[in-house]
């Protein structure tokens, strides 16, 4: 509310950052393992004097230059700036807590570069321990910028003991620090040797060679597919309450939560089963197969991380709806109109009557005529639930959320809002402005469906 | 409407270093991402051109776009840190502009992803030894995208400061209060200016990468080849600071109020002033001074030079949108809350990670003089 409103008809803007975030993680994580895969069988081909193995790594190492420097360093920043559009205040105050988390990465970032470059360009030239050392440092900063950002993404979610005295590190290592690291080292191992099963699936003739591939990448796959087990029953005890309700009350994430925990199950089968003990099955049709289920879990499970925030951006900091909880007690006693950079702004601009000056009186907008207090009560709708929600048609439409609503239903729920549902942010507005909203509402809302007893 | 309406509270968490640190990295971080940026923007314009015009000027083209996919790399990676610290200094300014031109500014990303696969794609051509249509056709998509996306930007940073124009720009591009993400600055008179200054500065680095580039990395090209570059590069870098002077004329004395002139053109910040103007004559007179041969002392005090002149370019830019804002914003004002052990903690990280950095490229410029296996 103190930064204007991004209104992305039908879709939502924050629903831009989803976008951009699932097809971010799911080649950042590549990013990271892939790292790891490349530092180890680097050593190994070189150790073992093996050519063709050496060969085959060096193709790998170009596919994995044009996937992760172009388009996962491309979306990572996408991620950064498309949040700043669909969530300012929840980018602000990230950025003012973590701007040294963010700069530390930016140094392990340009490590990376540097040395994911010098790895591939120069492949051949210098003698193999530099460059089984570039790969290592290429693997270690990597990893290292997951670990960064992953404190980050752990706060969102538990800022632990930071609410109390504000300090970085304890922000930074919060509770849902080592849980998610697990998960996300885990998710990098294993999505890596998807990866690899699926380039080495359609590149690699010699069986043999496919063989010896198809049995080394299956080793970390697992363990990965450990990690993230471990991980994530580590995140789901180091939850808020109120995530855990999110869990439990959402049928959605209900669902999801059991496909992720089932299609890991099967993904890790289909490695013991597959490449681990009879490296023979790892065919196109095998590897597109584990690829497609190890996508879907991580989406699923990116999906989860994300949906059980609500009603928050960041817990107990920000709101879903752009507000600081420190801020709710004054919002709601000087109004929500008034409270807000921009909605204090419009009105002023299109009603200067309702203004004494300094602010909105508060009884001048009860005097409004009814076509403006449903203008004012959709920009209310603007700010206050679009970030949720389009109206009558989109993403979570609420016309049709509240299909057949009384208007009495209405103005009897939203000064309720969070009450009725705990995922929802509190209604921040006065009894004019609850009044304007709800008229707004029941301008939108859908019909009862006909045929219904 | 009174644009301070649009502008939002403090952050109640306190600025995380104090002003002049976060300045000072911004300011450095611009200088180095101004580099490589300027390269791709006029770069890849250039390559294009240069095909089809004698064989000196294909060896150009075909390095700096073999070259490209790394610098774009680098770029991109070099932009984090200046936007970063904007958006911990510039807050109030950064975000409303941004998200008044939200589609525009979010299509930079849109952008980015075909342009730099474009490159990607034409340096895979070139590698093969066989340009087709589909490539060259990349390579034009990449070079007129990344002048789009330069565009872009110009229309942020300029709106940033431009607050007289949010609220017509929000009025006309909102619904119900809330805006489209639609606008652009094209109102604005110092947009066109910025923009095309920033395109002459990019010729001129441009020229002057080329002259390095031959004297460091180009040992495998021809002699005659060496001996071409210095003379187009000065033509280059003519053409360039020409047209940088032309646009910062209209700049300075076309769109900058009066107040603005005096200050930038009195008192300590004359010096600045001058020295930003006349700045790209020291780079110009050193590729003079290469005559027919390419010299590395001289040129790397060439590529030190340019250097120079992109740092004095962003101080200036940086004392310039200081003064747009102090009508709006007090920047000094703000509550600061330093985090030390963070603050102490990154720069010992970026003091390793340039020096780990360095042991990289030594070992990369050692191992450059080693012949390069064959693929497979």
């Amino acid at each position: 509310m103190h930064y204007p409103w991004w209104y992305v008809p039908l879709l939502t803007s924050p629903m831009l950052i989803a976008a951009i975030a699932v097809l971010h993680v799911l080649v950042a994580h590549y990013a990271v393992g892939g790292g790891l895969f490349l530092a180890f069988e680097v050593r190994h081909a070189y150790r073992t004097h093996n050519r063709p193995y050496l060969a085959y790594l060096r193709q790998h190492a170009w596919f994995f230059i044009l996937l992760t420097v172009v388009y996962g360093a491309i979306t990572g920043v996408g991620i950064w700036w498309t949040i700043g559009l669909a969530s300012p205040l929840a980018t602000r105050t990230l950025i003012h807590i973590f701007v040294f988390g963010w700069a530390m990465e930016y140094v392990t970032f340009i490590i990376e570069i540097v040395a994911a470059f010098i790895f591939y360009y120069y492949w051949g030239r210098p003698d193999p321990k530099t460059h089984e050392a570039m790969g290592w440092i290429y693997a270690g900063a990597a990893w290292l910028s997951l670990v960064l950002i992953t404190g980050i993404t752990g706060f969102m979610l538990n800022p632990g003991a930071w609410l109390k005295n504000n300090n970085f590190w304890l922000g930074l290592l919060n509770p849902q620090f080592v849980p998610q690291v697990l998960v996300r080292t885990g998710g990098a191992l294993l999505l890596a040797s998807l990866y690899v099963y699926l380039h080495a699936a359609f590149k690699i003739k010699d069986p043999a060679l496919r063989d010896l591939i198809a049995r080394r990448s299956a080793r970390p796959a697992l363990l990965g597919s450990i990690l993230i087990l471990i991980g994530g029953l580590g995140w789901y005890a180091f939850l808020p309450e109120s995530a855990r309700a999110a869990l439990m009350a959402s049928a959605v994430l209900t669902v999801f939560t059991a496909l992720i925990f089932a299609t890991t199950t099967i993904v890790f089968v289909m490695l013991y089963l597959g490449p681990y003990r009879n490296p023979g099955w790892l065919s196109p049709g095998f590897a597109i197969l584990l690829f497609i289920l190890g996508l879907g879990a991580f989406s699923t499970g990116e999906f989860i991380r994300e949906a059980v925030r609500k009603p928050y951006i960041v817990y107990n900091v920000v709101m879903g709806n752009q507000l600081l909880t420190e801020q709710v007690a004054k919002v709601r006693e000087r109004g929500y109109l008034e409270s807000g950079t921009w909605t204090k702004a419009f009105v002023a601009s299109q009603y200067p009557g309702v203004m004494d000056g300094t602010g909105i009186v508060r009884e001048r907008l009860r005097a409004l005529p009814e076509a403006d207090q449903l203008r004012l009560g959709r920009l209310i709708f603007q700010y206050h639930c679009n970030n949720c929600h389009s109206s009558t048609l989109g993403y979570s439409p609420v016309g049709h959320l509240m299909r057949g609503w009384t208007p009495e239903v209405i103005r009897a729920t939203v000064p309720h809002l969070g009450d009725v549902n705990i995922f929802m942010p509190p209604w921040l507005g006065t009894p004019e402005e609850t009044e304007m909203m709800a008229r707004y509402l029941a301008s939108i809302a859908q019909p009862r469906p006909k045929g219904m007893r | 409407m009174d644009p301070t309406r649009l502008l939002g509270p403090d952050t109640p968490l306190g600025l995380p270093a104090p002003y002049w640190f976060t300045v000072f990295f911004k300011v450095l971080g611009f200088t180095l991402h101004t580099i490589p940026m300027n390269l791709w923007f006029a770069g890849i314009l250039l390559a294009m051109l240069l095909r089809g015009r004698g064989e000196h000027a294909r060896t150009c083209s075909n390095r700096l776009m073999n070259q490209m996919p790394i610098l774009i790399a680098l770029g991109i990676n070099f932009g984090i840190v200046p936007l970063l610290f904007t958006q911990v200094a510039y807050y109030k300014v950064f975000f409303p502009a941004t998200i008044l031109m939200a589609w525009p500014w979010f299509g930079v990303i849109l952008m980015l992803i075909p342009a730099y696969y474009g490159v990607y794609f034409y340096a895979v051509g070139l590698r093969a030894g066989r340009l087709a249509p589909a490539h060259r056709t990349a390579g034009w998509v990449g070079a007129l995208l990344f002048i789009a996306i330069s565009f872009v930007f110009a229309n942020g940073f300029s709106l940033m400061t431009n607050l007289a124009a949010w609220p017509a720009l929000w009025q006309k591009t909102s619904v119900a209060g809330a805006p489209l993400g639609i606008a652009l600055n094209v109102a604005d008179p110092s947009l066109w200016p910025r923009w095309l200054m920033m395109f002459g500065l990019a010729l001129t680095t441009t020229a002057a990468y080329l002259v390095a580039d031959a004297a460091f990395f180009a040992v495998r090209e021809s002699e005659a080849y060496r001996r071409w570059v210095p003379g187009f590069a000065l033509r280059l870098y003519t053409v360039g600071a020409a047209w940088f002077a032309l646009a910062g004329t209209w700049y300075v004395f076309g769109t900058w109020p009066a107040e603005l002139r005096q200050m930038m053109f009195g008192g300590s910040l004359a010096a600045l002033t001058a020295l930003t103007a006349l700045g790209p004559g020291l780079p110009w007179a050193l590729i003079l001074a290469q005559g027919r041969k390419v010299r590395r002392p001289l040129a790397l005090i060439l590529a030190l030079a340019q250097v120079g002149v992109l740092a004095l370019n962003a101080v200036s830019r940086q004392v310039v949108q200081n003064f747009e804002l102090r009508r709006y914003l007090d920047l000094a004002a703000e509550k600061v809350n330093v985090q030390w052990s963070p603050l102490v903690v990154f720069l010992v990280m970026f003091v390793a990670g340039l020096g780990l950095i360095g042991w990289m490229i030594m070992k990369a410029l050692a191992a450059a003089r080693q012949p390069a296996p064959a693929k497979g």
